[in-house]
């Protein structure tokens, strides 16, 4: 039996691998139980809303209070500390195999299965400059951007999405529209494509489009559906217009798109996402809980993320209803199925919409 | 080639931090973490390096232990060692480039 490709791209020196294994490990460990820094700031944080006899909702008063401990400090210096290493260390291996994966790219432009559409006129709108998740670069003024995005996604998933796996069970929560016809997939700000691959193995025979504004991501994310065989298409488009007919899918997919994305632009495509995916048409979006829902360390991460990993627009979309923005464009929510979730309990959440 | 990286954003949202922020009571206590969490990250390298080629010479029965003990390197192999040494010392204590002369404020909303 022929090995199956791997897609993801590796440094080629086995300390930049060593290295990057330990900033992983350390994520972890910062994380989770090791540092055990999220129920320890959370213990702090309930016993000093016992103290005040008062829930503590206000991000503000939420700062103020841990901001004043040492241990929060340390906490942030250390997150922050991890991401910089990775990009750093990511960038500089990458860097080091420029050419060759330069050439590696050129090579599966125009290879199939499936299409590559770069659009050469494209226009980037002014809200997409931006080092989202401190990543050197950002999403696509390097030709490199997607091999450092989906390396930089491998550390940061701690090897739970070394083979896709996350995308693959995302993408199988997903429901059928009512009457089971599922002819085309719309794959929103794809990036690297994994979860537009993933839709492709679930529903082989639909037309499966990926789209993104950067031709980094895309190229990538091309090249890698070569490599599995996919006949998926990859274009650059914004998710806000995409060009596409009306209610012309019956799936539309957003995996951790709308909290990087200003409010005004949250709306803008929602609507879009409306007139593209046709009547009892499924319109489903994984991102981040809402901001009501949050535990006050919750709040507290969402801003830090915000402000110092590079999220901007996260804050403005955990505040904003977003149910009530999918209503208002006709479409009907689901309950989020709970214990459907990767990431930290109460992080991530799904929104399953149905357009009437 | 204009990357934002400083606090005004494109289009609103929450104001990003600047390229170094400083997060303990003071700098020089940043840039000491940052140097411990680097030097652990470069330990670990050259632990998995280590293992890696004892795994392997071993396997192959071209080591005996003690041979590392006494090893003394050619010129041309204390040359290439000094080398590595500067990089490593680069990459442990290139934090120190990044402490402020000025004192710098504490990160805090």
């Amino acid at each position: 039996m022929a090995a199956v490709p791997d897609p993801m791209p590796h440094p080629v020196r086995r300390a930049d691998t060593a290295y990057l294994d330990f900033v992983e490990g350390f994520r972890e460990y910062l994380l989770g139980k090791g540092a055990d820094f999220e129920d320890r700031l959370g213990e702090a944080l309930a016993a000093e809303e016992q103290r005040r006899g008062a829930p503590m909702r206000d991000l503000d008063e939420i700062c103020r209070f841990l901001d004043s401990l040492p241990l929060t400090a340390l906490r942030n210096r250390l997150a922050r500390t991890q991401q910089e290493m990775k990009w750093h260390r990511i960038a500089g291996a990458f860097d080091a195999q420029r050419t060759e994966l330069a050439a590696e790219l050129a090579r599966h432009d125009a290879r199939g299965p499936g299409r590559l559409e770069l659009d050469p006129a494209f226009v980037h709108p002014a809200y997409v400059n931006v080092q989202f998740h401190l990543q050197p670069g950002g999403y696509y003024h390097d030709e490199l951007s997607g091999f450092l995005y989906h390396y930089g996604t491998k550390v940061f998933f701690r090897g739970d999405n070394d083979h896709d796996e996350l995308h693959a069970k995302l993408v199988g929560f997903v429901p059928k529209p009512a009457d089971g016809r599922v002819q085309r997939v719309l794959d929103l700000a794809c990036s690297v494509g994994q979860s537009t691959t993933a839709f492709k193995a679930r529903y082989p025979e639909a037309e499966v489009i990926g789209i993104d504004y950067s031709a980094p991501m895309l190229r990538t994310a091309h090249r890698r559906a070569v490599m599995l065989g996919s006949d998926v298409t990859f274009a650059q488009r914004l998710v806000e217009r995409t060009g596409f007919p009306d209610a012309h899918f019956d799936i539309t997919f957003a995996f951790i798109v709308f909290h990087e994305l200003p409010l005004r632009i949250i709306h803008e495509t929602v609507r879009e996402a409306a007139r593209v995916t046709r009547s009892g048409g499924i319109f489903a979006i994984y991102d981040f809980t809402e901001t009501a829902t949050k535990s006050p360390f919750q709040l507290y991460h969402r801003w830090f993320d915000a402000r110092h990993n590079g999220e901007p627009y996260s804050q403005d979309f955990c505040d904003c209803d977003l149910d009530a923005i999918l209503a208002a464009n006709g479409f009907s929510v689901a309950a989020a199925p709970v214990g459907q979730r990767s990431g930290g309990a109460g992080y991530m959440k799904h929104w399953f919409a149905t357009r009437s | 080639m204009i990357i934002q990286t400083h606090a005004e954003t494109p289009e609103g949202g929450t104001p990003i931090a600047g390229a170094d922020p400083v997060y303990l009571a003071d700098p020089l206590l940043d840039a000491s973490v940052r140097m411990l969490v680097e030097l652990s990250a470069q330990v670990w390298v050259e632990r998995e390096r280590r293992l890696t080629l004892e795994a392997l010479l071993e396997s192959r029965g071209l080591l005996a232990r003690a041979d590392i003990e006494t090893f003394q390197p050619s010129a041309e192999q204390a040359a290439a060692f000094k080398a590595e040494r500067a990089r490593f010392i680069e990459d442990v204590f290139k934090e120190l480039r990044r402490i402020p002369v000025e004192s710098a404020s504490r990160e805090g909303r």
